[in-house]
């Protein structure tokens, strides 16, 4: 898809990301954050990703596409974080296949900007379990104006 | 008294430390077996999950090998 000019570029995000670097958590699908290339439209058009998938026999429905038993969903970068999770993403190998994977910082950035509990609960599994750079975290934070859950306590 | 209660925090204390280092275990194993693990919590919680409400199509658990 990225050789084809399809996205500009890609990292894994949400649950499975966290995965590379907490312990397994319950998930059911695969969000992959996608970087599409410049369309001078305002709205996203995620069009010539479903045509390429399709072309390849996989049939979207609703907001998922099953690709070979796992049900993923793109998600377009949506602002300036999502961005720099995808262009900031790490190398990890997986049975030989090198894929790309939202660092840990902007996985706990992200959680704390989205907001809800099961994502907050994974922020900070992140922040317990993993070795986390707190200076490059609290530089995102405050960089994006993202407020962490009981800094009001603070 | 004092010391019982002095003996009951270390024990908690110790408690938690293990339970955190087991976390820590649990994160630094290999990426293909948490994969297993994940495949395994899928099919344990699906059940559970479907009877307190109704799962989109794909809150199934994958088919596949990790």
């Amino acid at each position: 898809m990225k050789a084809d000019g399809i996205i500009e570029d890609y990292a894994i995000g949400g649950a499975m990301a966290v995965l590379f670097y907490a312990e397994p958590t319950r998930t059911y699908d695969l969000d992959v954050f996608v970087l599409l290339p410049e369309s001078g439209q305002e709205i996203v058009v995620l069009t010539p990703i479903y045509d390429w998938l399709q072309r390849r026999g996989f049939a979207p429905k609703a907001e998922h596409i099953m690709i070979h038993g796992v049900p993923v969903q793109l998600i377009p970068a949506y602002n300036d974080l999502v961005k720099e999770a995808i262009t900031e993403a790490r190398q990890h190998d997986y049975d030989g296949v090198s894929v790309q994977v939202t660092p840990p910082e902007h996985l706990i950035a992200i959680a704390f900007q989205t907001g809800g509990r099961k994502r907050r609960e994974r922020a900070f599994q992140l922040l317990e379990t993993t070795d986390i750079d707190r200076g490059k975290l609290d530089e995102l934070l405050s960089r994006h104006s993202i407020r962490s859950p009981g800094s009001d306590h603070e | 008294m004092s010391d019982r209660a002095g003996s009951s925090e270390d024990l908690v204390a110790a408690l938690f430390c293990s339970k955190a280092e087991w976390h820590r275990t649990q994160a630094r194993t290999p990426i293909k077996e948490k994969v297993r693990i994940l495949l395994e919590l899928q099919r344990q919680d699906h059940p559970l999950l479907k009877r307190h409400r109704r799962l989109e199509w794909w809150e199934r658990p994958w088919e596949i090998e990790p």
